[in-house]
This record gives C-alpha cells, structure tokens and sequence, in this order.
C-alpha cells in the first residue's frame, strides 16, 4: 500500500483540471497540447533519470521487460475475448 | 511523438547512470523525485483539463450513445483479467499487476503514476507493459483485422483515441473510426483512476 498523502497530489490535480477545464469550456482558450508535449518529455526524463541513476533496478530490467511484455500480452488476449465475447451476446439478444 | 518520448527516457536514463555513478552534478532525488512530481502533477492537471475542455469529443461520445460505452467497459474488464493472470502466472503483486494494466497502453501516463504510488520498479513496469501494449497492438493489426474486425480496437485500449487510430482506420475501415475514437477516449478518462484504485489493492 502507498502513502495516503500521495493520493491527494494525484487526484487534486486531475480532478481539479477537469472541473477547470469543465467551467471554462465554452471560452476560446488555447489548446494545451503543445504544452502538454513538453511536459510528458521533462516527465519521461525524469522517469528515465530515476531508472538510470537506481542500480539495482537496472540490472533487473531484463526480467521487469519480460514481465511487461507478458501483462500486455494477456490484457490484449482479454481485452479481444471480453469484446468479442460481448458482440455476441448483443447480436444474439 | 514517440521519438521524443523514446529520446527522452534514454537520454534520462543516461544521465541518471552518468551523474550516480560517474560524476554527481545534481543530487538524484532532486530529479527523480522533485522535478518528476512536479511534472507528474502538471501533466495531470493539463489532461483533465483538456479532456474536460474538448467539446467535440463529448459531443462525440453523445451522439455515438450508449451502445458504444459498452466497448471500452469490455475492454477495461479484459485488461483487469489479462493483469490479474499476469499476476498470477508471475508471482508478483497482483493489485500490481491490475494497476499496470489500468494503463491500457497509455504509457506516459502509467509509467509515471505507478513510479509514484508504488516505487520506481513498478514505474518502470507501468512503462514496459504499456509500450509494449501499443507497439503489439500497431505490429500485429494486419494479422489481428483478420482474425476479428474490431480486436486492434480492443487491443489499442487508450491508444486508439490517438496513437494507434491512423493505423486502425487504415486496416479496419473508416467506420470504426467513431468507436476507435471513444474507446480511446473513455478508456483514457478510466486510467489515472482505476491505477490508483488498483494500485492501493497492492
């Protein structure tokens, strides 16, 4: 279990940009994208900076690839299943 | 987009190597730490804000009705069961292993979020599995439309609202357009939220 405390500087945020973006929505503001770009960059960075500079977690990064290629994979395999499966449902009701 | 996003976790990576093992310039948790939450709440915050902010995109999720939510929910519960397996058949956490795949391929997103809550090595998993979500899904479409007309929809997850849409309308036709679009979108509405839900399970 994570710290309580980080919930509050995860969620404030997202909700409170959502609310915002809610009330202003009607006023011609400028779109964030270009913004957004720079700021998914300096966060890759700094993810890649905590990998990099963490020793022990470099050298399992051969097994944490692994492990996420075999979580993509059975989310894909699910994902196609559950759809699939529900499309079927739907078009025999 | 991807380059940069590619160039930027290596160069970090890089930097970080070099400055903890070469030549210390900056204290490592003053980049790793401080700097990556301060984007981390930024990025947050510019998402909601501009998901809340498209019009078109709601409009579009109006019109298409409620026949097309029942896609992305399919997907969502596909996704939890494919990472609860995954858990399973990988010994790790499997509340872990369900916030992971809560990225459904969104990447910048997951990587981050589960770097936060749950440490860098889920970071860095949140990360892998969720780029190799959208690379499986971009190389295997041509395969995928085959078997199923709608399987790269489900398996682009968030992705197909952006990344992966250009590909999938290529390959399954401009009608899935408006489902590849909402999928993507509501999809990526439910991330930040079911990674911390499932994440707090670990």
């Amino acid at each position: 279990m994570f710290d309580p405390l980080t919930l509050i500087y995860l969620v404030i945020p997202l909700v409170g940009g959502i609310l915002l973006g809610f009330l202003l929505r009607n006023r011609n503001l400028p779109r964030l994208d270009k913004a957004s770009l720079v700021v998914v960059v300096i966060l890759i960075f700094s993810l890649g900076f905590g990998i990099g500079s963490n020793n022990e977690l470099l050298s399992s990064l051969p097994q944490v690839g692994i492990q996420g290629l075999v979580i993509a994979a059975l989310a894909v395999l699910f994902s196609i299943v559950f759809v699939k499966a529900g499309q079927k449902i739907v078009t025999k009701a | 987009m991807i380059k940069y996003i590619l160039a930027a976790l290596i160069l970090g990576g890089v930097a970080g190597y070099l400055n903890n093992n070469l030549l210390t310039v900056v204290p490592n948790s003053m980049i790793a730490e401080q700097l990556f939450t301060v984007a981390l709440i930024a990025i947050l915050f510019v998402f909601g804000f501009s998901f809340a902010q498209d019009r078109n995109a709601m409009e579009k999720i109006r019109k298409t009705g409620f026949r097309i939510v029942a896609f992305p929910l399919l997907v969502a519960l596909g996704s939890l069961v494919g990472g609860l397996f995954a858990g399973l058949l990988l010994q790790i956490s499997v509340g872990g292993a369900m916030a992971v795949s809560s990225g459904f391929g969104w990447y910048t997103l997951s990587g981050p979020m589960m770097g936060q809550l749950l440490g860098p090595k889920w970071g860095t998993l949140g990360f892998t599995a969720n780029f190799f979500r959208e690379l499986l899904t971009i190389t295997t479409i041509p395969l995928m439309v085959k078997l199923y007309r709608y399987a790269p929809v489900a398996s682009g997850g968030g992705t197909t609202m952006d990344t992966t849409l250009g590909v999938i309308v290529r390959y399954c036709g401009k009608d899935v357009l408006i489902i590849a679009f909402s999928n993507g979108l509501i999809l990526s509405i439910i991330a930040p939220f079911a990674t911390v839900a499932f994440a707090s399970l670990a």
